[in-house]
């Protein structure tokens, strides 16, 4: 590899080192875990702050503002997003407990805002939109006439729609508690249970895919860094850590012992 | 005064909820302007309530500093790593890359919040595989078929099950695209027709809980 | 082998996770080089952006965070090398900020790796708080949403924006999702009323979640997980690190298959010793 910077030398030295602090609660909780799980909270805290700032306040608000000010200082326009700055700091006043009560009006603002935006779009895209390509026409007209796709590897068949709207029934029949359970009920209900089963089966498979995929990023990483071209990072820091906590191990002991 | 903190909040949510409920159906200049401007404004005060969970986070650890609670040190490697960030983004201006070279920035962002992020969630993988060999079992009928289709995605889905049993990518797809295609739309619909219960819920005043609690509720 | 039974069930977990670790460190180290076999949901996203005229405009939403990248930059990746190949106009931004030096590192490595200019080829819009409200804001005014780009340019006037003025100009739009907000968030604010053609790419925890949309048309294509990402690079014929992560994901995935099959085989061999009468 041409030329690594010392910069990224070092880096990828505390990345192993911050990756190994938290592997090393898998051995069990310890001292370098908490400490790489505490500069984990502060650090993503931080990297927030500062870009909510030069989001926020400087791209959003400030720069619009001073502009738009700037162009026509006259025009009641200008000033408007004064608006939502007054309503943000009215949310902030949340701490002070004398006027907290007029955070409410802020959250009163974005909450209805939510609300009544989400409504009519939910309505369209997650529920009417699901119905319809749950009633598809199971017969169709084809150039030999009527049809009906038989074919289980095509997701749009005939019978993959019957499979899919007595699924769908028999799944929202088995959450809906308001009505017992019983006699033609309970067939359904228990079909409705199976069906669950097959999706959280399926979601366990992707799940574990997920997280594992998760695993090989971090390993394929640590892999990377164990290199020559990175003064062999992993394999030291590796050994470190392994002292580390066999020292910390035999500390606690004898504390117990002493005890 | 009482109007100012019970009954005025309401209004507003009313006012808002209908306003933006019936904007969606009329296309006239006035209406989109209005949510063209309205959508912008919450991006703003989105960036403020950011606000209120960052400084509930800070007063948290302050408090263990302060009282000395066991394992406060760690508080102090919180506030150390957030005031370094903070001190090395405002240096940058907020900037991890300036014409392709990286700053102090981002070295920090590339080599100790992405790997802290990163192997955080990624330790999921061994918790994973432990529970599954304890408490996966196929106890009931129910139990067994969740076992089944589990084992025959896990398989389908990488190179190796696919070589060794071509089948399993099939009925991979098929379970996949149809049985839980099935589910998943029934749960969609179910949470869906919920949430917009609850919005009509707060938009009409019946549910207050976003407002806080307090007396004056 | 009763005995064994009872001490196998009790085994101790840090064994289980130097299990896991062998598994997917041996064929990171050791690749064996198993054929990629590509999806109808991945393939459509491929051949919608072959189809797709030069100089279109395109949108890549990175709604995830370091704690998805092995699943999601990868994707990422092969998608922009993909657009760049097509010459297509790319437009990046995120929803989360703790994603946002992830999603810009990616833009610069691939622009720079396929020549591609900042401002005339592609721009890194960056993060803006709202969610459903940044989006709507978008689909009615982009330069509102957007006033600068993550590096403080001025978007409007840039060439690469040119004739963009909300998403209703977008001719493609992708979101690479790791949770909720993400594509069900683009499609009910988004494409429901701006009605632009979008596809999804999302970690495998939520992508199971994802097919009732995939068979309803909402989203042409959907690319799920790192063997999404896999499938994605087998049809660019560019292939990246993750074909051979694929082979690790194998090892893992038997590794658990058998840990769970095994765990069965103790439990109904202690279940049988219970069963019996004294």
């Amino acid at each position: 590899m041409p030329g690594l910077t010392t910069a990224t030398i070092l880096g990828a030295w505390v990345a192993a080192g911050l990756t190994l602090f938290i592997y090393s609660f898998l051995y069990k909780d310890n001292p370098l875990f908490k400490l790489g799980e505490h500069l984990y909270v502060g650090i993503s805290v931080g990297y927030s702050v500062v870009l909510v700032w030069h989001t926020v306040f400087l791209r959003l608000l400030w720069e619009p503002l001073r502009k738009s000010v700037s162009e026509a200082p006259a025009l009641l326009e200008s000033y408007i997003l004064l608006i939502p700055a007054i309503l943000g700091v009215l949310m902030l006043v949340r701490f002070i407990p004398r006027i907290a009560w007029l955070s409410r009006i802020a959250f009163a603002f974005v909450v209805g805002f939510g609300s009544g935006v989400a409504i009519p779009r939910t309505v369209s895209a997650l529920i009417l939109k699901q119905i319809e390509d749950t009633v598809n026409p199971l017969i169709t007209m084809g150039a030999n006439g009527l049809s009906m796709g038989l074919d289980l590897a095509s997701p749009q068949s005939g019978v993959n729609t019957i499979i899919l709207l007595i699924g769908v029934v028999s799944v929202l029949f088995y959450f809906f508690f308001s009505v017992e359970h019983t006699g033609p009920g309970m067939v359904t209900a228990r079909t409705g249970v199976y069906f669950v089963m097959i999706a959280f089966g399926a979601a366990f498979g992707y799940t574990v895919m997920s997280r594992m995929s998760l695993l090989i990023g971090r390993f394929s990483d640590l892999i990377k860094f164990s290199g020559a071209e990175y003064g062999y990072a992993t394999l030291i820091l590796l050994a470190v850590t392994v002292l580390t906590l066999i020292g910390w191990e035999a500390l606690v002991r004898q504390k117990r012992q002493e005890v | 005064m009482i109007f100012l903190k019970r009954q005025l909040p309401l209004v507003i949510t009313f006012v808002m909820g209908v306003a933006f409920t019936l904007q969606y159906y009329i296309p006239h200049p006035v209406s989109e302007e209005a949510i063209t401007n309205v959508s912008k404004w919450m991006q703003i005060i989105s960036g403020f309530a950011l606000f209120l969970g960052l400084a509930s986070l800070f007063h948290v650890h302050a408090v263990k500093i302060k009282r000395q609670v066991p394992g406060w040190g760690y508080s102090f490697a919180l506030y150390a790593g957030m005031l370094g960030m903070i001190a090395v983004g405002f240096w940058s201006h907020g900037e991890t890359r300036v014409d392709g070279a990286q700053t102090g920035f981002g070295w920090l962002y590339d080599y100790t919040m992405v790997p802290l992020q990163g192997t955080m969630f990624s330790i999921l993988a061994f918790f994973i595989a432990s529970a599954a060999y304890r408490a996966f079992r196929a106890r009931s009928r129910e139990a067994s078929v969740l076992l089944a289709s589990a084992v025959i995605v896990m398989m389908g889905r990488v190179p190796l099950g696919q070589f060794l049993i071509p089948w399993t990518w099939d009925v991979t797809q098929w379970l996949l695209n149809v049985l839980n295609s099935a589910v998943r739309r029934a749960i969609l619909i179910g949470v869906s027709m919920g949430a917009v219960a609850l919005s009509l819920k707060i938009i009409l005043g019946i549910e207050r809980s976003y407002l806080g609690g307090g007396r004056d509720q | 082998m009763k005995e064994f039974a009872r001490r196998m069930v009790g085994i101790d977990r840090r064994l289980i996770f130097l299990l896991i670790a062998g598994a997917v460190l041996l064929p990171l180290v050791k690749p064996f080089g198993l054929p990629i076999k590509v999806s109808p949901e991945v393939k459509a996203v491929y051949d919608y952006i072959e189809a797709l005229p030069e100089r279109s405009v395109f949108l890549l939403s990175f709604d995830f965070d370091p704690s998805s990248k092995p699943e999601l930059e990868p994707q990422a990746v092969a998608l922009l090398r993909h657009a760049f190949r097509k010459n297509l106009r790319v437009m990046g931004m995120t929803h989360w900020l703790t994603g946002t030096g992830l999603a810009d590192g990616v833009f610069s490595k691939v622009a720079a790796e396929m020549g591609k200019e900042r401002g005339k080829d592609y721009v890194f819009l960056g993060w803006s708080p709202g969610g459903g409200s940044l989006i709507i804001s978008m689909g009615q005014d982009l330069y509102k949403a957007f006033p600068s780009d993550y590096s403080k340019i001025p978007t409007r006037g840039m060439p690469v924006l040119e004739g963009v003025r909300n998403l209703r100009d977008v001719d493609y739009m992708i979101s690479l999702a790791a949770g909720s907000s993400g594509i069900e968030m683009w499609y009910v604010f988004g494409k429901d009323k701006y009605r632009f053609e979008m596809a999804g790419g999302s970690t495998g925890v939520i992508a199971p979640g994802l097919y009732p949309f995939l068979r309803s048309g909402q989203i042409n294509g959907l690319i799920g997980g790192l063997q999404g990402a896999a499938e994605y690079e087998t049809l660019i014929t560019q292939k990246g690190t993750v074909t051979a992560g694929m082979d690790a994901q194998s090892a893992a995935h038997f590794v658990i298959i058998s840990l769970v099959l095994l765990c069965n085989v103790f439990y109904f061999m202690l279940r049988e010793e219970k069963g019996r009468p004294s």
